[in-house]
């Protein structure tokens, strides 16, 4: 039973962060229509950002709580200017073209921002310091949780929360929620639509750069090239929550991290990305617009 | 397409025509590298890189070799096959007379074909047993192979440790598999009871799933054969799960990044591999070393670079004795040497090309990340 559960926190620490990061690529989705693949890349573009500003500032060595806050604010914020840079450059030249060349740049910036972190960095695994976070380990049980994952569930719940709050209580939530389902209507009623996109963008960049950090501290090595199976993991995620839809996007991060884990743990290891894209398709021939996804599907 | 014939071979006559007088016209030997320069182990490919740059600069300051010059060709194929094959099709391109590397018996393995058709000579510290199968006369092995690391482990374990519980892991590398079968086939002989055998995917960073299964077997001893980016991260997961097992990595764990993704966690884990360059007791070992350190400012990344520097050091030393740029005759003298001074020991080929030897230790790293050597 403790294995079960063990599995059962596993699966959900890692399901936390394929949620944040599929917050990304549903929120965009869900306002512009476009799959972001260059978000993954922008994620571990955070990881490579979060460490080059903890050695910089505080020299790798410093724990301290207001240490982790200011590297994860600084981040977030480069991350997010990054990421409004993004969609200025490579996708509103394109908002009125057909949905296949936003696709396209899509990758294309993708690989740019792989590239450019390659190139800045350089092509090796970095190593995140082993103190970044405390290496405090509490055994509950026979149940064994790391501060760090503590850290990454607790604020990660407190981050969705927190956006679900957002979307439906404030105006600007409204906002993006107008747009979400008739732009040119939200247009009409006075709603500015270019500045709720870069909204948007700047959420899911932060959203992602958050995960990015946790990744790098969570798994210490850090390679440029990362981006690509988070982010595709993450996007298996959206859709399977049902894509543009947010609490979707969460729902379905932590479903596929807990489903990976059992694999894994049950079955094999070869099995486990085989089973998450049978897992896919199944959803897709059952429920084609996700779990959650019933509120977007009149749109598409 | 009848008329375009005649022309097509007539171009492509001059074209190899050319390409035979530049050939014939230079004044250079050329040695080619494929290693990992960039992804993965770029850490390890850098190093054979600069090992070999070493070398060739030491004899081309004495006039270079046969009164030639020597010039070096890289290639980066990532530690990858796919790169590998497109790497060996290059360097035969570019006319090269032997290849050192690559680092991975993946990468290695998928290039042998070109280099045997080409006749060009190949030396690698690829490990894997499948590597000299093939009875290429173009490949040279300047490590020691997996069986000989296997028969060693199975007699640590079970004569030395005394383990009665063994969890085996390996990734899905033809390096790591084929080790990890060496060694249960090794351990079934001396009747070890190996518990689990399992496999995980390098590099995607999270284990946990795959230790937790593991926890449950309450295991004595976790046996690693794949390579250090995993091995760390393995290693730091198992002590974050808590399981008390020892963590017994393969000689590719044998690396900085190692300790450095390991971080507190490395203490206490035993590596086996054959001896580290700071222990060789050779004083050309000892040259070498500080000759590098002098012009990198570093250390060689591992054993392995200097393993790949003596394959080097053997082609251009029986260059130099048979008098001859003939990749035939340089094989026969190859399997000629005997007890050729290397760095990491005397080098002599069996018929097959694989370096014949073996000398492995197990070192325990102590808490400031320095070895111990705990059994030999």
């Amino acid at each position: 039973m403790d294995i079960f559960l063990q599995q059962m926190v596993n699966g959900l620490t890692i399901g936390s962060l394929y949620a944040l990061v599929a917050l990304g690529y549903t929120m965009v989705y869900g306002v512009m229509r476009l799959i972001n693949f260059a978000h993954g890349d922008l994620v571990a573009f955070s990881a490579f950002i979060g460490l080059s500003v903890y050695a910089q500032i505080f020299g790798e060595s410093v724990t301290s709580l207001g240490a982790i806050i200011v590297v994860f604010a600084l981040s977030a914020l480069i991350v997010a200017f990054v990421g409004v840079l993004l969609e200025r450059l490579a996708y509103r030249p394109l908002r009125t073209a057909p949905r296949l060349s936003a696709v396209v740049s899509a990758l294309g910036a993708g690989l740019v921002i792989q590239n450019s972190v390659m190139l800045i960095w350089g092509p090796n695994m970095k190593i995140f310091p082993s103190n970044f976070f405390p290496a405090t380990i509490w055994e509950i049980g026979g149940i064994v949780i790391t501060f760090t994952q503590v850290m990454i569930l607790g604020v990660s719940s407190v981050l969705m929360v927190g956006l679900y709050f957002f979307i439906h209580q404030t105006k600007i939530g409204t906002a993006i929620r107008a747009v979400a389902i008739d732009q040119d209507a939200a247009k009409l009623m006075g709603i500015n639509v270019g500045r709720i996109i870069m909204i948007i963008f700047i959420i899911g960049s932060a959203l992602g750069a958050v995960a990015g950090l946790f990744i790098g501290s969570y798994y210490r090595g850090i390679t440029f090239d990362m981006g690509w199976m988070y982010g595709l993991n993450a996007f298996v995620a959206a859709i399977m929550g049902g894509i543009g839809n947010i609490p979707g996007a969460m729902l379905g991060g932590l479903l596929l991290g807990l489903f990976n884990a059992m694999i894994t743990g049950y079955i094999s290891t070869q099995w486990a990305e085989t089973f998450t894209f049978v897992l896919l398709i199944a959803i897709l021939v059952f429920r084609p617009t996700g779990i959650l996804g019933e509120t977007v599907a009149e749109k598409v | 397409m009848k008329r375009l014939f005649p022309k097509l071979t007539a171009s492509l006559a001059v074209c190899s025509v050319l390409v035979s007088a530049s050939v014939a016209a230079t004044n250079v030997i050329k040695i080619g590298v494929q290693a990992p320069i960039t992804g993965q182990y770029a850490n390890e490919g850098q190093s054979i890189d600069n090992g070999v740059k070493l070398i060739v600069d030491q004899y081309n300051a004495k006039g270079g070799v046969l009164g030639k010059k020597i010039e070096v060709v890289t290639c980066d194929d990532q530690g990858t096959a796919q790169q590998a094959a497109i790497c060996a099709k290059k360097l035969v391109n570019e006319g090269v007379k032997a290849v050192i590397g690559s680092y991975t018996s993946g990468a290695t393995e998928a290039a042998q074909t070109t280099y045997n058709r080409a006749g060009v000579l190949q030396t690698s510290d690829g490990t894997s047993d499948s590597l000299i199968a093939h009875k290429y006369w173009t490949f040279f092995r300047n490590s020691f192979p997996n069986s000989a690391e296997a028969d060693y482990t199975a007699k640590y374990f079970v004569d030395g440790k005394q383990y009665k519980k063994i969890v085996i892991l390996s990734d899905y590398s033809s390096y790591s598999t084929d080790l990890a079968d060496a060694t249960i086939k090794a351990l079934k002989a001396k009747n070890a009871n190996i518990i689990y055998e399992g496999k995980i995917k390098s590099g995607s960073q999270n284990f946990t799933a795959t230790l937790t299964k593991i926890k449950s077997m309450d295991p004595d001893v976790i046996y690693f054969s794949g390579y250090y980016t995993d091995g760390g991260l393995l290693r730091a997961q198992q002590i974050q799960l808590g399981i008390k097992a020892d963590f017994v990595g393969g000689d590719s764990n044998d690396n900085p990044d190692y300790m450095k993704l390991a971080g507190e966690s490395a203490k206490g884990t035993l590596l086996i591999n054959v001896p580290t360059p700071d222990i060789l007791p050779y004083d050309i070992a000892k040259t070498f070393l500080t000759d590098y350190k002098t012009k990198f400012n570093a250390t060689p990344a591992s054993i392995w670079s200097l393993m790949n520097v003596d394959g080097l050091r053997a082609i251009l030393h029986v260059m130099e004795q048979t008098k001859s740029e003939d990749t035939k005759v340089i094989a026969e003298g190859l399997h000629q040497l005997k007890d050729f001074p290397g760095i990491t020991g005397p080098v002599t080929f069996r018929e097959d090309g694989e370096r014949i030897g073996g000398g492995y230790m197990t070192y325990e790293v102590q808490a400031d990340k320095s070895y111990k050597i705990v059994y030999q």
